[in-house]
């Protein structure tokens, strides 16, 4: 036999055997095509604000993609090299020599990888035009998408995926010349021998581990935005050296105390389950750490996207109450504007909203020390509900303010916290009252965010009597000569248009009442804008995620797929004593939820604070979109669990 | 040593055949098997290898089936038992020691021995009872927390034999439990398991290419082709004298007859 001829009898062989590993090569080289092409096609951007966005965010992506799919080809070579040990040792009994067999395997793994990559490129190729129709639906273009094949990406493709098979290919060789020949004919027996870990240590390691973990919690709720960097990067080394503890020693300690509680007495279920997790958890700490850190990563990921683009109305509602809002002095714009809808047969709701602008300071109650000077625009509750928007009215000489950043201001801390404050306005005298009581933080604008001054809303009493006082100064009418008033009674024109598809026609409208070189601030307008750039981050993360998943639940299922041979024998032996198959499979099944779900749980874990801690940036509940976002990763994952439980059955039955 | 053999029979195969492999290229390996044990015996099974002991042996545990013929235990018809009426048979009523432990290699001594009694969680008490007595009578109290891979080839055996013997089952079956142990730890093995066996009337079906071993068994049979080719009974004499016996007929049993592992 020709070494080719082995080559492709071997391969024939391994394709049936690592089907799924061949699955997540091709998927992952399809991707990264796609993400390249994506990358360079110059006919997406154009349609896009900043392009160089759209290209940068698929930069990016690629890269993450590279960083997954070398961790799992990396880790599989391994398993596979350790699983085809013995045919690997066989081959050096009958007489080839360790370059002979360094040379097979080459062969192998280059036809193998070249096969796959083209296999990637020209599914990538295929689907590209799905991409394309999904990004532009995503992205809210509408039209035709026109497909370009790019040869660059093609060529970047293919030089990216050599490369790892060149790693994979070194990996091998550097495998082959350092193993025995008795570690070859060994490696299938040599899985890591059990033995019961000293107590005292595993149970300080073990307490570390779930302590290094809840501190990392404790502090991602507390970190602040000048501690931002440094914060996040402790938070992150302390979860991740507390997870590694975790799977290392704090998973076998606890199992282990459960069963020296059990005195020997396990029951065939634990027997299945909790002896074989105990003993193989710690030989198996780094790839589930890994496994781990990737799922949470995934996860956070794919939480944050979602609720970007789920609350994407929401936030951009609490930013702009009104489709519209026109500010005085704009020469008529709102008369024209309200003309220029009536034209168009648009049906709008136009109120005036009246205000007042001018400095103040806000005081911390129990010391005036802690103030701070801002310009306030107060307006009267009474006018802003008659325009349909939910705001009570306060208490007389009472203030709400109305800060759509006010979340993201105090980072994690409640803005609400330090309330009451007081309010001062040094320009009026205090016979008219001069003081407001700060008493609510509301996370809203009670006005289109782009107008100027801090939002207070006050009631309409209130607001006459602050009007009337400011009004009053003897230099009041001096002040509004100036082209910048220091302090001004103002009014807001808002427009409300309740038809969508007007809406939209309203919003190109209206970019020409707007005065030169500003930019329209307007809720449609806004609302497209962010479904864009949060489209974009879906899309990306969704595939990503995929693959993600993809990856870590193939590297549990290999591994399973090895242990379930390495169990065999045990399973046999099972069967003799008068073990039924049902239950020998209801222990592997409680084996199986623990390997799947620990790394899965923790990970969720994991992502819950770190989406927390991102939280501040959406205004709205995140709640609703991460628990779907979270539920169909679970979903996706327990595929890999009923695959394992398949070839798991699959072994058992055989076993007599 | 027939003093503890009564008339009850145990075990009952009639006619088994068994073959391989596909209609018409099949290879015959049991052809036609008539077998009586009563309750209470120690019977060996001694052959060439590759005379079908194993196959034998298989099939009257129940863990292999046979293609022509019948097995009764305690005259329960076992070949046509569905599997689970079976896998609750071999629980409650046979054990199984084997030349190469089987035990499983993450579970401890203790774990191990207790693995069959542990199904029904009850009788908890009762169990750790019966664990002690075995453990005890097999010198191994000491090894209870120790992993397969941290014990001796007899002492491995031992703890294979404790989960063989813990719930006392009517009937033990053996393939070659000494083939992988030196003669002094074989022959302390074979003592205990004797000794046991004497103390609790139960019946062992024993495996063995060993003359020594099957030395200590109370009847003897020879297979060869397929076939009983011949049988000894200890009676009442010693080892010593039935060791000659068994090396007897295997002198005339044909040349190679010495099983090589
Ligand atoms: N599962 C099987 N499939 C096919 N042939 C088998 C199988 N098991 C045993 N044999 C054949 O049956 C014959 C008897 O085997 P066995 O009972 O193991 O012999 P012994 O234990 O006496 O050495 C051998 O020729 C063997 O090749
Ligand atoms: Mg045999």
């Amino acid at each position: 036999m020709t070494l080719f001829e082995l080559v492709l009898r071997s391969m024939r062989k391994n394709i049936k055997h690592y089907y799924l590993y061949f699955f997540v090569f091709i998927f992952c080289t399809s991707l990264y095509f796609v993400f390249v092409t994506l990358q360079h096609d110059v006919s997406l951007p154009d349609r896009m604000d900043g392009g160089s966005v759209f290209s940068q965010a698929f930069l990016a992506a690629g890269f993450l993609l590279l960083l997954i799919v070398s961790v799992f080809t990396i880790y599989a070579n391994r398993l596979f090299f350790n699983r085809r040990s013995r045919e690997i040792g066989l081959y050096q009994l009958i007489g080839l020599t360790k370059r002979g067999v360094v040379q097979l395997l080459l062969l192998e793994n280059t036809l193998l990888g070249i096969g796959a990559l083209v296999a990637g490129i020209v599914c990538g190729a295929l689907v590209y035009r799905i991409f394309l129709v999904l990004i532009s639906s995503l992205l809210g273009f509408d039209g035709v998408v026109t497909v370009h094949f790019s040869l660059s990406a093609m060529y970047q493709t293919a030089a990216v995926f050599a490369v790892l098979i060149v790693l994979t290919s070194i990996q091998m060789v550097r495998m082959t010349y350092r193993t025995t020949l008795i570690d070859l004919f060994q490696a299938e027996n040599r899985h890591e021998h059990p033995s019961t870990p000293a107590n005292g240590p595993a149970a300080v390691f073990g307490l570390l581990g779930i302590v290094l973990i809840l501190y990392g919690y404790w502090q991602s709720g507390r970190i602040s935005q000048n501690t931002l960097f440094i914060g996040s990067l402790a938070i992150l080394g302390s979860i991740i050296a507390g997870t590694y503890l975790l799977f290392r020693v704090t998973i076998g300690w606890l199992f282990g105390r459960i069963r020296r509680a059990a005195n020997g007495h396990l029951g065939l279920r634990r027997a299945l389950s909790l002896a074989p997790l105990m003993h193989r958890m710690r030989g198996q700490a780094n790839s589930l750490t890994v496994i781990t850190v990737l799922s949470a990563m995934t996860l956070t990921m794919v939480a944050a996207a979602y609720s970007f683009y789920y609350s994407a109305g929401k936030d951009t509602r609490n930013a702009l109450p009104y489709d519209f809002a026109i500010e005085n002095g704009e020469s008529n714009a709102a008369k024209h504007f309200g003309e220029e809808l009536d034209a168009k047969g648009i049906r709008y709701d136009h109120r005036k909203v009246d205000a007042i602008r001018l400095t103040g300071k806000i005081c911390a109650v129990p010391s005036l020390s802690a103030c701070e000077e801002t310009t306030l625009l107060v307006l009267p509750a009474e006018q802003l509900r008659q325009t349909g928007a939910d705001i009570p009215v306060p208490e007389p000489w009472n203030a709400a303010m109305y800060d759509g950043n006010a979340k993201l201001d105090r980072l994690t801390q409640d803005p609400n916290a330090d309330l009451p404050k007081t309010i001062e306005m040094d320009l009026l005298k205090s016979e008219s009252g001069n003081k407001l009581q700060l008493t609510d933080v509301v996370n809203r604008f009670a006005m289109n965010y782009n107008v100027y001054g801090d939002q207070l809303v006050v009631s309409e009493t209130t607001f006459r009597a602050l009007k009337a006082g400011m009004t009053a100064l003897p230099q009041y009418e001096q002040e509004q000569m100036k082209e910048r008033p220091d302090y001004a009674a103002v009014a807001f024109d808002t427009f409300q248009v309740p038809d969508k598809p007007q809406r939209k026609t309203a919003s190109e409208a209206y970019a020409a009442f707007v005065p030169e070189g500003s930019h329209p601030f307007d809720y449609e307008r806004e609302y497209r804008d962010k479904l864009q750039s949060f489209g974009l981050f879906i899309f990306i993360t969704g595939f990503l995620g995929l693959v993600f998943l993809i990856s870590t639940g193939s590297m549990l299922y290999f591994k399973q797929m090895t242990e379930a041979e390495q169990e065999k024998r045990s399973f046999i032996t099972l069967r003799q004593l008068g073990f039924e198959k049902k239950d020998i499979l209801k222990g592997i099944m409680r084996k199986q939820l623990f390997v799947f779900t620990i790394p899965l749980a923790i990970g969720i874990a994991h992502a819950a604070f770190a989406v927390k801690t991102v939280s501040v940036l959406v205004p709205s509940s995140i709640v609703v979109p991460s628990a779907t976002a979270m539920g169909g990763y679970v979903l996706i994952y327990f595929i890999f669990v009923l695959l394992t439980m398949g070839y798991y059955k699959k072994i058992v039955k055989a076993a007599i | 040593m027939n003093t503890n053999v009564s008339q009850k029979t145990m075990l009952q195969a009639q006619s088994i055949r068994k073959s391989y492999g596909k209609k018409g290229s099949a290879q015959q390996v049991l052809k036609g098997i008539d077998l009586h044990v009563a309750e209470g015996e120690f019977v060996g099974i001694m052959g060439p290898s590759g005379s079908g002991k194993t196959t034998l042996l298989n099939v009257l545990a129940t863990i292999d089936r046979p293609t022509e013929g019948k097995v009764l235990i305690e005259d329960a018809d076992v070949s046509d038992m569905k599997d689970a009426e079976l896998s609750a048979f071999r629980r409650k009523k046979l054990g199984f020691v084997f030349q190469d432990y089987n035990l499983l290699d993450t579970l401890t001594v203790k774990e191990n021995i207790l693995l069959p009694v542990s199904l029904g969680r009850r009788n908890r008490s009762g169990a750790e009872l019966a664990y002690q007595a075995i453990a005890q009578s097999l010198g191994i109290e000491g090894l209870a927390d120790k992993y397969p891979h941290e014990l001796s080839g007899g002492q491995k055996q031992r703890t294979s034999a404790g989960r063989a013997l813990i719930h006392r089952p009517a009937l033990v079956f053996a393939d070659e439990p000494t083939g992988a142990l030196d003669s002094k730890s074989a022959s302390n093995l074979l003592d205990t398991i004797s000794k046991l066996n004497l103390e609790r009337r139960g019946t062992i079906v024993m495996v063995s290419h060993d003359p020594v071993a099957s030395s200590y068994c109370s009847r003897v049979i020879f297979l060869k082709d397929g076939r009983i080719y011949s049988e000894v009974y200890r009676g009442d004499k010693s080892r010593q004298a039935f060791f000659k016996d068994i090396m007897d007929v295997q002198a005339v049993l044909g040349g190679e007859a010495v099983d090589v592992v």
